[in-house]
């Protein structure tokens, strides 16, 4: 039988600074991975965090890891060439099939850009599997914003709003909060139209109530739980919400059942 | 195949068996219980008959010896692995009706819930389960109730009558070592009622997650995590990595009980907590143990053993929360 | 009618001569404050029949029954024997019928203890009756008190000796979820003795009072209580007009049997050094200390006693407290 406990290694191959908090690492990883799916990281000297897939390339994959916790900050300390004990991927992950042809919207809060940045690559590089392709991020402050260079490759072929909730005089740039800019969304025809949202619980709640009052129907929403999934293998209960495991059922789930699932 | 047999022949066996498997049973512990002077039952080895408390229940249940409290899954250096061995014996557990129900909810989790759990798979694959009776109700139990008060489901089964021993033997591995004795009409003592009764709330409404009574039994709550520790099907761990003082680069993985009461339970990286006030832990205990696992999984997780009830130091009823909910919402539904 | 009485006589028969004349309060002694409840049936009977109707209940935890005419002494007397009996204080055979046989060494008090009290390390009652047994009668003045754990409800350090029950916690770190309940409790109850390292808890010995807050608090039985109970043994508190102080730490770790050697030991050292001026031979043991030195005293107090290698002593031992003379 597998022992799904042993992680494997895998070498760091870049890291990138976005923030003073926030770095991607890109590290080695051989098999199939999909957008949203994570992985369980062992920190040396602190322990195992799960982490959301940022990113994938051939034989790569990218983490994007806030220095918050204990949990997290060790990474920092390890350069490129350095080894990490990992295990994954684990959760379902988005389905590319759901969003092809259709009128996306993706809309993500601070670290929750995180696990669409593969759904957001893939669409920003092929802009014609989708009928249109929109992105709405939202970032505390200019300081906070992530991904600064693949912003500026996305403008090139879809819609982007990158927004900050508060900036100092003089920015150039939208101001506000994600919710502010959904009333505009204009659709060709709205029963086409699909919606990712990830972030923060409160700004999944008022985003979803903006998303709704355009008329979308729930099957047209997708978002992403984050919990504190401590084995990826439905066994330790703590990402347990009603009677789905995050970490099995999702993280990702339609919005048809992520408002039946009580906390 | 019941048998019955002297106690020195009984005896005999027991030595043997123990000699092949490490045999676990509910052990009375003398003043190692809370409070000065106050036992606890809980299950050790045992290499004798005497040494198991047949009359009461165990205070904590048998789920240590497929689930140690902690585990370690695996020693490591900076990039290499390696994977504790199997204890070589099989073994034995000695337990009641309700836990052998239980037994079925651990496997659940551990075996069918996704992924094989490869450490609980390799103890489990070599346990035999011995029947105890139950010479009455219990303290608290309600098992009547939950439909665990009787069950066939056993290797074997030992009941002591003095001078006499009556076995019913399900596993054929055994009936060799029995055959010489008289056969025997045996019948496992069962429970068939109990002073405690429960009704299990049917077709909760989602506003549940608003009922006052969970504000009110959470005020009560210290959470210790006592109910969930007891509970013979509370399967949650936390992981933890320890880093050796001598040498910081290596180390072992270990999971370790966890308690959904107990504070960390639902801490996240930056110190987001998604059950932060008692009441909604409490919620999510209860409704996990009536409502979620059986909409899961298709039966009802709770076994009525009781346990939670007698060792919550807060004399917090669980069973008088869900008959609580039964009677406010069953009612409803009636009308 | 005028009244011959030998007041040192009743005194010691545990009488009290009141302030009102011819009147007085028979005292009744209940080892540990622990009594089969007849005692009080017993008692409220004498009461009613030769006193006010009413009884005090002293801070020692005996009875005293007010207002009892000085002649019905002996008839007060008769109808204290089955209290004694049964409160299983000791009396010389030729002092059946007769009252109390001393009253000098006081009632053994005790707080409620390990019958009902969490906190409690061991059976406080008990103890006190033991220590009753062994050392009623005596006319010296001495007090000791008996106090179920560092809360300390019994004041013991009020006492010439105290003592206060202690545990050693035991600690299994297989059983230990890490759940941090001993940290909290031992932080917010007690004396902040523990620490986490590697998810395992560290136990300041040094620091640790053996108060028990630990094993109460754990909820999957990784601390529990030594088979050994352990006590600490304060000595010399008084209250008092001269000096008040509070009893200082004498041994700690100790066990039962070497506790009850050193009060009894203790009698000889007072009979050899009380002072000839003592009225009614009543001196305080801490005083008595003042003047011959500790040293003396430990020498006397510790003859044939074997403590248990764990048992920490204080070799000097000073106090201070409140001076008024």
């Amino acid at each position: 039988m597998k022992n799904e406990y042993l992680p494997f290694l895998s070498e760091i191959k870049e890291v990138i600074k976005h923030t003073d908090l926030e770095y991607t690492f890109r590290m080695t990883y051989a098999g199939d991975v999909k957008p949203g799916q994570f992985f369980e990281i062992s920190i040396p000297k602190f322990g195992e965090a799960p982490i959301s897939v940022s990113g994938i390339a051939d034989g790569l994959v990218d983490f994007t890891i806030r220095r918050v916790g204990k949990v997290t900050d060790e990474v920092f300390e390890n350069y490129v060439g350095d080894k990490l004990f990992i295990r994954g991927p684990y959760g379902n992950g988005f389905d590319i099939d759901n969003y092809r042809n259709k009128e996306l919207v993706i809309i993500g809060g601070g670290t929750g850009v995180s696990p669409m940045r593969g759904v957001i690559d893939h669409f920003a590089k092929h802009p014609d599997e989708a009928i249109s392709t929109t992105l709405i991020a939202g970032f505390k402050s200019p300081e906070d914003v992530l991904f600064k260079a693949d912003f500026e490759e996305w403008k090139k072929t879809i819609n982007v709003i990158k927004t900050v909730d508060n900036a100092p005089e003089g920015y150039d740039g939208p101001v506000g909060m994600v919710t502010k800019y959904i009333p505009d969304l204009k659709f060709k025809n709205p029963a086409d139209a699909v919606f990712i949202c990830v972030g923060p619980p409160v700004m999944i709640k008022f985003t979803i109530m903006e998303i709704q009052k355009l008329g979308i129907r729930d099957e047209q929403i997708w978002t992403s739980y984050e919990r504190k999934m401590c084995c990826g293998l439905g066994k330790c209960g703590h990402c347990k919400m009603d009677d789905k495991y995050v970490c099995l059922d999702g993280p990702v789930f339609n919005y048809t059942e992520a408002k039946e699932i009580f906390d | 195949m019941g048998y019955e047999l002297s106690r020195s022949q009984m005896d005999e066996i027991f030595s043997k068996l123990s000699s092949h498997y490490d045999v676990y049973a509910p052990v009375l512990k003398k003043g190692e219980g809370t409070f000065s002077d106050i036992d606890v039952i809980r299950y050790d080895r045992v290499h004798s008959l005497d040494e198991i408390e047949w009359e009461k229940r165990s205070d904590y249940s048998f789920k240590e010896v497929l689930f140690p409290v902690n585990e370690t899954l695996f020693y490591f250096t900076e990039d290499e692995t390696t994977v504790p061995k199997a204890p070589e014996k099989g073994r034995i557990i000695f337990l009641r009706s309700c836990d052998i129900h239980a037994v079925k909810r651990l496997d659940q989790i551990y075996l069918k819930n996704g992924f094989e759990d490869f450490y609980y798979a390799r103890i489990r694959e070599k346990t035999l389960f011995f029947l105890m009776g139950c010479p009455g109700d219990c303290d608290g139990g309600f098992c009547a109730s939950m439909g665990t008060n009787t069950t066939n489901d056993y290797d074997m089964y030992i009941k002591l009558a003095g001078d006499k021993v009556y076995t019913d033997i399900k596993n054929p591995q055994f009936t060799q070592c029995f055959d010489k004795f008289n056969k025997a009409d045996v019948a496992p003592d069962f429970v068939s009622e109990n002073k405690e009764k429960v009704t299990l709330p049917t077709n909760l409404p989602k506003d549940v997650i608003d009922n006052p009574i969970w504000k009110d039994y959470g005020s009560r709550c210290i959470t210790c995590g006592r109910c969930n520790f007891a509970c013979p099907t509370c399967t949650c761990f936390s992981m933890q990595d320890i880093f050796y003082k001598d040498n910081e680069n290596a180390g072992e993985r270990r999971r370790v009980w966890a308690s959904c009461q107990v504070d960390g339970y639902t801490d996240i990286a930056g110190g987001h907590n998604f059950r932060d006030d008692k009441g909604s832990r409490m919620r999510f205990k209860v409704m996990h143990k009536i409502y979620d696992f059986e909409k899961r999984f298709g039966y009802s997780m709770c076994v009525g053993c009781g346990r939670c009830d007698t060792i919550c130091p807060e004399y917090i009823s669980y069973k008088n929360i869900v008959n609580r909910l039964a009677d406010e919402y069953n009612k409803k539904e009636g009308k | 009618m005028s009244l011959d009485i030998n007041t040192k006589k009743a005194k010691k028969n545990a009488w009290r001569i009141s302030k009102e004349r011819g009147m007085g309060a028979s005292r009744i002694r209940i080892p540990g404050g622990y009594c089969d409840a007849d005692i009080l049936g017993l008692v409220s009977e004498i009461a009613k029949e030769y006193g006010n109707g009413y009884v005090h209940l002293t801070t020692r935890q005996g009875f005293e029954i007010e207002g009892i005419h000085l002649e019905d002494m002996e008839a007060v007397n008769a109808k204290l024997q089955p209290i004694i009996e049964k409160s299983g204080v000791n009396q010389n055979p030729e002092d059946k019928d007769k009252g109390y046989t001393a009253s000098g060494t006081r009632n053994v008090s005790a707080c409620i203890g390990n019958n009902v009290c969490p906190f409690a390390n061991y059976n406080t009652s008990k103890l006190a009756r033991r220590i009753d047994k062994e050392i009623f009668p005596n006319d010296l003045h001495f007090k000791v008190a008996c106090t179920g754990c560092s809360n300390d409800c019994a004041k013991v350090r009020m006492h010439d000796f105290g003592i206060i029950g202690m545990t050693k916690p035991e600690y299994d770190p297989s059983r230990c979820v890490s759940c941090n309940a001993c940290i909290k409790g031992c932080n917010s109850l007690s004396v902040g003795a523990l620490s986490m390292e590697n998810y395992k808890i560290v136990r300041n010995t040094e620091k640790c009072i053996g108060c028990g807050v630990c094993i109460t608090k754990c909820p999957t039985r990784a601390w529990t209580r030594s088979k050994q109970k352990y006590y600490k043994l304060t000595i010399m508190g008084r209250t008092g007009k001269k000096n008040p102080r509070l009893g200082q730490d004498f041994l700690i770790w100790a066990d039962e049997d070497s506790i009850v050697k050193i009060i009894k030991n203790t009698y000889a050292f007072v009979e050899e050094y009380i002072s000839p001026d003592a009225p009614a031979r009543k001196e305080h043991i801490g005083y008595i200390i003042d003047r011959v030195g500790f040293e003396k005293f430990k020498e006397y107090a510790l003859k044939d006693v074997e403590l248990l290698p764990e048992t920490k002593m204080n070799t000097n031992v000073y106090w201070d407290g409140i001076h008024f003379s």
